[in-house]
């Protein structure tokens, strides 16, 4: 790296030459780092997949494919694969939804609307670990100042809801406690945190529609605003909707802080929140079941592979749907 | 205007329930565990003072602490000395919620250390993801060289692939050398920014040649030019990657959980709220929610006062 440099001009090729060892030397520790921290992880989790390796053991003995299959035969991982799509299935349209309405309404309130967007965007800074604690609080089943509030409703007009009418009758839900709640409370706050993020992204490409193209719309007869979102808004939003779903997907995949925050062991009531994450953390770090826990990892890196060829896919169609 | 009047009617109601569980992070810490228990007091609580039970029970004098006393209170019996210490305990053990809740957090679990452990991680991490990262990206982005299209193509596949993911692998390579439990658990997985390399290179390419080839007639190696010419007009997106970083490593817990296990004096914040929730019985929520106010405020803050930087490093991973 220590190319000292003659004021004379140096031949062709021999500049050539001196370029190309520099590049190799600029590159060489980030290509070492990429290779030993990226790619060689990815080899070992393949490998040890196929074996019944533990820390700790001196050697291992080869499975074939038996932790693969462990995986698609036992009914705990049949729960793991239902709670980590069902939590993917409802947090992304959701979370890129409400990311997109209220994008478009902050953008209609112009200046007004920044309060909002400041307001959306505090969960995605804050640490989540943090945050979930909090909701553990506020969805405690006696103290919790969720449950007190709907306490409110009891006596009044509001009874008129099932909801309210059961929970003054038998006790409220214990949310966190339910195995019919539990996901749904997870993904309400994956929800909450994710869609700030979302509507940030949309804002910015919201900035990238031309004003025209509206004019345009009205002119050939888009008169309600309906038919201007469909017309102008929604394709031109179609490049930023790719990305905005393929990133949410990724982010959901890895869920684990919450479930992790919630239900130290097990994955929830009746493992009904056995996310994938807290799945190979358990298998894999905490029971040293490390053939079984790099199976799960192979099989997550292959979920997450495929989302992205789709995006690849999409993004070269170009997307204007 | 009424169609306005509805759009912030809705914009506001999803304000209440995003700010909720930032009200009562806040206004729990500021309560005693009364307050909490009976969801009194309003955002502030009452502040009435209250006595500290376990500062009560370490001032409880035995026999040795009544004899020592006895010489300033002449005439008394044992339990009248023994009341008089006991009133002046009790006048030092009282305080109001909110100092007992803040002073507790610090007090129970070695706070400021996760707080520095946390700087200590998240600086040293990013301080190595830009050494690392901004000689490839320029290397990727000025000088031509036989392989470069290659690496850059691996540059792209490895972008694929999420760190958390093969946390696993990572783990038992970095147990085989011996690292777990040590900073470098914590820093040398994240040393290889792929994205980082990604974003200066698409940054260098906007950097006008008249610039380098100005530098290399004045003398400068290819190393010199990278830290004296680059570097500084790479500022601006070196202030929204480290944004980025920051604000992913500072929050981070499920790595630090899998490589740090037993000793306190590694713990980032994450992990060390989470230790303590672990201990922590009811009377506890106040001081437990006032660590949870100390580590989410200082990003909290960074984000109000450079809200559009925050904005801009966060979204980053849009420019793809």
């Amino acid at each position: 790296m220590t190319v000292l440099e003659s004021y004379a001009i140096p031949r062709k090729t021999s500049e050539v030459n001196r370029q190309a060892r520099t590049a190799w030397g600029l590159t060489g520790p980030a290509l070492a780092l990429m290779v030993l921290i990226l790619l060689v992880p990815v080899v070992v989790a393949g490998i040890l997949s196929l074996t019944d390796y533990s820390l700790g053991n001196p050697g291992f003995d080869w499975v074939g494919f038996k932790n693969y299959d462990r995986l698609f035969s036992r009914a705990t991982y049949e729960k793991m694969f239902i709670a980590t799509f069902t939590y993917v299935v409802v947090v992304v349209p959701i979370s890129v939804a409400l990311g997109l309405g209220a994008a478009l309404l902050v953008n209609t309130l112009g200046r007004a609307g920044d309060i909002y967007k400041t307001i959306y965007f505090l969960p995605v800074m804050a640490t989540l670990l943090a945050m979930a604690i909090v909701w553990e609080f506020m969805l405690h089943p006696t103290i919790g100042v969720i449950n007190q509030t709907l306490e409110i409703s009891c006596g009044t007009f509001l009874e008129v809801i099932p909801f309210l009418a059961n929970g003054c009758a038998d006790g409220f839900p214990l949310w966190l406690g339910d195995p019919d709640y539990a996901i749904w409370v997870l993904c309400f706050i994956g929800i909450w945190q994710g869609f700030g993020f979302n509507m940030v992204l949309y804002l910015a490409g919201l900035t990238a529609v031309h004003r025209e193209l509206y004019h345009a719309a009205e002119m050939d007869g888009a008169k309600s605003a309906w038919e201007r979102f469909r017309l102008v808004t929604w394709p031109a939003l179609g490049p930023t909707t790719v990305f905005v779903v393929t990133i949410s997907c990724i982010r959901a995949f890895q869920v684990f802080d919450t479930v992790e925050a919630f239900w130290p062991q097990g994955g929830g009531p009746n493992k009904s929140t056995y996310v994938m994450m807290f799945a190979i953390f358990e298998k894999g770090v905490q029971q040293n079941l490390i053939g079984i826990g790099s199976a799960i990892t192979m099989l997550f890196l292959v979920f997450v592979m495929f989302l992205t060829l789709i995006q690849r896919w999409l993004v070269e169609r170009k997307v204007h749907y | 205007m009424t169609r306005d009047i509805w759009k912030h009617l809705i914009l506001i109601l999803g304000a209440i329930v995003v700010l909720a569980p930032f009200y009562m992070m806040i206004s729990y810490s500021f309560k005693s565990p009364g307050e909490i228990d009976r969801g009194e007091g309003g955002f502030f609580g009452r502040q009435e003072l209250m006595v500290d039970e376990r500062c009560m029970m370490l001032r409880d004098p035995n026999r040795d602490d009544i004899a020592a006393a006895a010489p300033q209170h002449p005439g008394k019996s044992d339990s009248e000395i023994r009341a008089a210490i006991m009133a002046e305990a009790e006048a030092e053990c009282s305080m109001r919620p909110v100092v007992f809740n803040y002073t507790k957090a610090f007090i129970e679990a070695p706070l400021l250390r996760y707080l520095l452990n946390g700087v200590i991680v998240t600086v040293s991490i990013f301080v190595i993801q830009v050494i690392v990262a901004l000689p490839a990206a320029y290397a990727l982005a000025k000088l031509k060289f036989w392989g470069r299209e290659a690496v850059f193509g691996l540059v792209l596949f490895c972008l694929q692939i999420p760190v958390h993911a093969i946390a696993l692998p990572l783990f038992i390579m970095l147990a085989k050398v011996g690292l777990t439990n040590t900073y470098a658990a914590l820093v040398v997985p994240w040393t290889i920014s792929v994205f980082g390399i990604f974003l200066m290179r698409q940054f260098f390419m906007t950097v006008p040649d008249d610039l380098i080839d100005a530098a290399r007639m004045d003398g400068m190696t290819e190393f010199a030019i990278v830290w004296r010419v680059m570097l500084p007009t790479a500022v601006p997106a070196l202030l929204a990657f480290a944004i980025f970083s920051i604000v992913a490593h500072w929050n981070d817990y499920f790595w630090p959980r899998i490589v740090v296990t037993g000793s306190r004096d590694l713990f980032t914040p994450p992990l060390g709220l989470r230790e303590f929730k672990g201990d922590a019985d009811g009377s506890f929520f106040g001081p437990m929610m006032a660590t949870a106010t100390i580590i989410v405020t200082p990003l909290i803050v960074a984000f109000l006062v450079a809200q559009r930087r925050f904005i801009e490093g966060i979204t980053l991973s849009g420019m793809k």
